[in-house]
């Protein structure tokens, strides 16, 4: 059945893929056959900022106990700081993955529309500050060896990350003296901008990465878990209650009195 | 614990105290490094006169490296020195974090008032609204500072520390760096009010107030790991 499954997302892809192509020309884009390129720059970038949100209330719940209901009360359970670090892990992850999507997208428009692969717009700038304070996170995850203190202070940094992170994402590009200085859009879609086959064809792809997403999420999730597991069992693996761990073959050995 | 938590911060706050006067290094440290920044941009600058956002920006570049560089050092001496484990056992994470940040305020805003009287001098720039570069001068100044002593304490205990703890607050500040610019040009007569003035200032306090409003909090959940 899972097989199935997979095999039909593969075809729907495909064929979602095919019909990014076969959209008309936007002609309000200097270059209106490669406009096309916006439906795969829209649709990551908005999955990857909702995964960012998931991966710090995640952070928040690995460090902040938050069922006692006191927002002060620190999460002193090394089961759930470790489980709840390493979903927000997988969710900034794969958020990034996107992010680094979003922002590739990005630059082949800019050199497509505007001219130039980078072209120090204030969205495209701001998003770069994105990316590098997600960049950092990783940076201070690989700085610790021990998987508590990773736990802690990642989670601790992805609380801290968020407010920048939503500053730069929805506020910074939307300042008057910024939005006049912008080439890019900002209202492309609460305006009504997106219009027909580009409306169908976003809210398609969106609704294929969520599917994505989600799939990817709990195949990261359930491969950390094993991992935590593993941690946890590596002291028993090597002494079962003082007695030899198990090995898979036993031969039962006979020895006679001319041995 | 018998004392209350203003006793605790200020207690912290003391401990910084002395212990700087002791050595002087935080405040020669980043005193040196800002004269030499001055001194390195001005002279690059040569005799060009300069833009007001040029100099707004290179202001603002100059007092983010020389936060990110002197104040992450609260936390990392104490993990070198051994007394992080002792000062977990006599005060509080919430005083801890105040007393640190507290002093660090007052040794960024004794570092940025020096930074930019010098700058301003070399660069022979015109403020033509005092207030205005005042304002986001400490604004900045605060919200550097609380981003910054988080860092410090998040990165304390890793392996490469001390590049580490500039590394992660340095993305971090760009946002406020970028408000900062906006306000300090139009102090020096690059702008209006009404083109970003407002906006800025709004931007400064505001990321000022929630840096340390939720610094703390972030600070306790990490600060007994």
């Amino acid at each position: 059945m899972k097989t199935i499954l997979k095999a039909l997302y593969i075809l729907v892809m495909a064929a979602a893929t095919i019909w990014t192509y076969s959209v008309p020309d936007a002609n309000a884009f200097q270059k209106p056959g490669m406009a096309r390129v916006f439906l795969w720059h829209f649709p990551p970038s908005v999955i990857g900022t909702f995964l960012m949100m998931f991966g710090t209330w995640f952070a928040l719940r690995a460090v902040v106990d938050v069922r006692t209901g006191s927002w002060m009360r620190a999460q002193t359970d090394p089961v759930q700081r470790a489980e709840f670090d390493l979903k927000s892990l997988a969710c900034i992850e794969i958020g990034y993955i996107f992010f680094v999507l979003t922002m590739v997208t990005g630059i082949m428009f800019s050199y497509l529309q505007w001219g130039d692969w980078w072209s120090w717009d204030p969205r495209q700038t701001s998003f770069l500050i994105v990316l590098l304070i997600y960049a950092a996170y990783f940076a201070l995850r690989f700085a610790y060896s021990d998987e508590s203190k990773k736990a802690t202070f990642g989670a601790g940094y992805a609380l801290l990350a968020f407010l920048p992170g939503m500053f730069l994402t929805f506020v910074f590009p939307r300042l008057p003296q910024i939005k006049e200085l912008s080439l890019h859009p900002s209202d492309s879609i609460t305006g009504g901008g997106i219009k027909g086959q580009y409306a169908q064809c976003v809210i398609l792809l969106l609704v294929l990465f969520a599917i994505l997403t989600v799939y990817l999420y709990r195949l990261r999730v359930r491969a950390g878990m094993m991992e935590l597991e593993m941690e946890r069992n590596n002291g028993k693996l090597e002494n079962n209650g003082g007695d030899p761990a198990p090995t898979g073959v036993v031969r039962r050995i006979t020895v006679s009195e001319q041995d | 614990m018998n004392s209350n938590w203003q006793t605790e911060i200020k207690a912290v706050f003391l401990k910084e105290w002395r212990t700087e006067m002791r050595s002087l290094s935080g405040i020669l440290t980043s005193l040196l490094f800002s004269v030499v920044t001055v001194y390195a941009i001005g002279f690059a600058a040569l005799s060009t006169k300069l833009h007001g956002t040029v100099i707004a920006g290179m202001l603002w570049v100059a007092l983010l490296f020389s936060a990110s560089s002197s104040l992450t050092r609260s936390f990392l001496v104490e993990e070198e020195q051994g007394t992080a484990d002792l000062l977990r056992l006599v005060a509080r994470p919430h005083a801890v974090f105040w007393g640190k940040a507290l002093f660090n305020i007052f040794q960024n805003l004794v570092t940025s008032v020096i930074l930019s009287v010098l700058y301003l001098g070399f660069t022979a720039a015109t403020v033509t609204m005092p207030w205005l570069f005042v304002v986001s001068l400490v604004a900045g100044c605060l919200s550097l500072t609380g981003a910054v002593t988080l860092c410090g304490a998040i990165a304390a205990q890793a392996a490469n520390r001390s590049m580490l703890s500039a590394a992660i607050s340095v993305p971090l500040l760009l946002p406020l760096v970028a408000l900062g610019v906006s306000g300090m040009r139009i102090s020096l007569g690059d702008g209006s009010w009404a083109s970003g003035g407002m906006a800025s200032v709004v931007g400064l306090i505001g990321y000022a107030t929630a840096t340390l409003a939720t610094g703390p909090y972030i600070f306790a959940a990490v600060w007994k790991s």
